[in-house]
């Protein structure tokens, strides 16, 4: 079986992947995939536990963090449609109203 | 020893995807990359003996989030925003800073955890028993997610919506 | 449990026949649905390739195999390229968790010296029989969304775009009335595993203490059945739900662009989902492999009259698509999105309600 070091480095890289993904690129949806990558890192993260320590707790939790995040995915994009309508641009250097 | 073999393929096949995901400057090849990564991660999933929740990601994950980024990107026709790569101080700082964040963390990771040499009952946990733990234990937050599942849908709809004469959409006021 | 070289042979010999039918049923299909129209038309159809035109199908594939095939100018070669084999993927990979015949015991054989199958082997007749069994079928099938969106994409044309939104939203929407109605199944068999909901419809409803009629499920779970089927038939784009490809509508939708090959593979993959579709119809509401009024042992003959038990009934239904297809007129794109969210949702969780009263009741 394979040990739980290796989900955990991998967990790590996809995590850094999806940190960089968000600090680099200017298009909306790209970083907001980019959130998604960070957010299933997590749950693998989560699962490693789950199984290195017998518990279904983890699993649960895994559950809860799919269902929310679809949540966040649909008004996340709801979101960006309405900055769309406004600006025609998705760039989130754009949304500066509130810049001084 | 099979499972190694599948770990590294799969696992080669999750990163790989990610990092197109991040740097390919075509919107939908990255969200068809990142389904693909999700779906690699699902075979990670049944690997850490969590069949059902491999199941779900696939539906919920890569069967209906990115579906609904597939059509958010396509039908704003948002793949045609080119990046000029203005900022390359940031850029540079987001890059470096990310690697380092990662390396550390590798690191922390390798230092902390023992390579297991004992034998590991295996623990294939059955849908029957999350239902049960699901349903006792944790029916609050279920039910309190169901409850924030409509507080989305109807927000969701609320900020895209627009005046019955086809106007601005309500959501900026 | 330890896998040893009979296990990987048998396993063998069981994707290849799977394979094999799912790569046949194609040209049979296409025959079926061309004189079977012809029929309820009041027309011949194909007779000149064959006797009953029976190879029109082989001049079909040979045509489709000789075509030029045609990229159009801007559009995205490697998408472009990917969306059939998109498409082929649920087609292809659903069918191998739906039992297709009854377990049986093989017995020990002596062949030229060599002692095969010691002890009896269990010969199971599904591919793969995982505990999760048909959440595996909701998650391919919802993957299938991808071949459609990619297709009407990469093409760089308003006509597939506008069939592969509709399509996907389509898709999208009669998945839940799918799944809904399908957990009532799951609910009166206690588990998700394809084979248990087969197993939990091999007795026998007694009315009258006279009359038996097979357990099935669809008659104590006839709302569900009706559900099932014919958001079946909006899931694999068959008329009445076929907008998104109707060639009078769109031209012809999400593969509007598409020619030879990669077009063969959508149309493939069109007939592969309809008949897996029919297989979990069958296998979910009609007793799967189960003969009716007869106890099959656990021999050949047994696990040979089961197979052939589910091909029947396979096979009707399939006709009954085809029946369908050329009976009914099409539905409107509001009409479909009206009679999935508004009709077909809260039909199945009034059947959830109903089956959980009966399952509380112990009447099932």
């Amino acid at each position: 079986m394979v040990p739980t070091s290796h989900f955990l480095i991998l967990g790590a890289i996809l995590f850094a992947i999806g940190v960089c993904g968000v600090l680099t690129r200017k298009n909306g949806i790209v970083i907001f995939m980019s959130i998604e990558l960070m957010i299933n890192a997590v749950n693998l993260t989560f699962l490693t536990y789950a199984r290195d320590l017998h518990s279904l707790h983890g699993q649960i939790f895994v559950f809860f963090i799919m269902a929310i995040a679809a949540a966040e995915a649909a008004v996340g994009l709801a979101i960006f449609i309405a900055l769309f309508r406004h600006r025609e641009t998705i760039d989130v250097d754009e949304a500066n109203l509130m810049h001084w | 020893m099979l499972e190694l073999i599948v770990f590294y393929v799969f696992a080669a096949m999750a990163v790989i995807f990610a990092v197109v995901v991040i740097t390919h400057k075509n919107t939908v090849v990255s969200a068809i990359s990142l389904v693909a990564s999700l779906f690699s991660l699902a075979v990670m999933y049944v690997l850490l003996e969590a069949p059902f929740i491999a199941a779900l990601q696939v539906i919920v994950y890569a069967g209906a989030i990115m579906v609904l980024f597939l059509f958010v990107i396509m039908l704003l026709n948002l793949q045609l925003q080119d990046e000029e790569r203005t900022r390359p101080v940031q850029q540079f700082l987001g890059w470096f800073g990310s690697a380092a964040f990662g390396i550390t963390l590798i690191y922390y990771i390798v230092k902390a955890t023992v390579i297991q040499t004992l034998p590991h009952t295996p623990f294939m946990s059955d849908v029957r028993s999350l239902g049960i733990r699901l349903f006792e234990a944790y029916v609050f937050p279920f039910e309190m997610v169901s409850i924030l599942l409509l507080s989305a849908i109807v927000g969701a709809i609320v900020l895209t919506q627009r005046g019955p004469m086809g106007e601005e959409p309500r959501g900026d006021r | 449990m330890p896998f040893d070289a009979t296990d990987i042979s048998l396993s063998v010999l069981k994707i290849a026949i799977v394979l094999g039918v799912l790569l046949s049923v194609t040209p049979i299909m296409v025959w079926v649905e061309r004189r079977g129209s012809a029929l309820i038309q009041d027309r011949v159809g194909p007779n000149r390739v064959g006797p009953f035109g029976l190879l029109q199908s082989f001049a079909d594939a040979l045509k489709f195999i000789l075509k030029e095939d045609v990229i159009p100018a801007k559009a995205h070669k490697v998408l472009y390229t990917l969306a059939p084999m998109f498409g082929l993927l649920p087609a292809v990979t659903t069918f191998a968790v739906i039992p297709w015949g009854r377990a049986f015991i093989i017995p020990e054989m002596t062949l030229a010296g060599w002692t095969l199958f010691e002890g009896g082997r269990l010969f199971e007749p599904i591919v793969a029989d995982v505990n999760v069994g048909i959440l595996l079928i909701f998650a391919l099938a919802s993957l299938g969304v991808y071949g459609i969106v990619t297709a009407g994409w990469a093409s760089n044309s308003k006509y597939s775009m506008f069939g592969a939104v509709r399509a996907s939203a389509q898709m999208i929407s009669y998945e839940l009335a799918l799944t809904l109605a399908a957990i009532v199944t799951l609910m009166s068999a206690g588990s998700l595993r394809l084979v248990d909901v087969v197993n939990s419809q091999a007795g026998y409803f007694v009315l009258f203490d006279m009359i038996k009629i097979p357990a099935w499920n669809m008659f104590p779970m006839f709302i569900g059945f009706v559900v099932f089927t014919v958001s079946g038939f909006a899931e694999t784009n068959r008329l009445p739900f076929d907008l998104p490809e109707a060639e009078a509508e769109l031209v012809a939708g999400y593969h509007t662009e598409y020619s030879s090959m990669k077009f063969a593979m959508f149309f493939m993959a069109e007939y592969m989902a309809m008949f897996t579709m029919a297989a979990l119809i069958t296998t979910l509401f009609l007793g799967g492999w189960d003969v009716p009024w007869y106890d099959e042992p656990p021999t050949f003959l047994g696990f040979a009259l089961s197979v052939l038990a589910f091909a029947t009934k396979v096979g009707f239904l399939l006709f009954v698509f085809v029946w369908v297809r050329w009976t009914l007129p099409r539905f409107k794109y509001d009409q479909l999105m009206r009679l999935g969210w508004k009709v077909f949702l809260p039909l199945a969780i009034l059947n959830i309600i109903i089956v959980a009263l009966l399952i509380a009741f112990q009447w099932i």
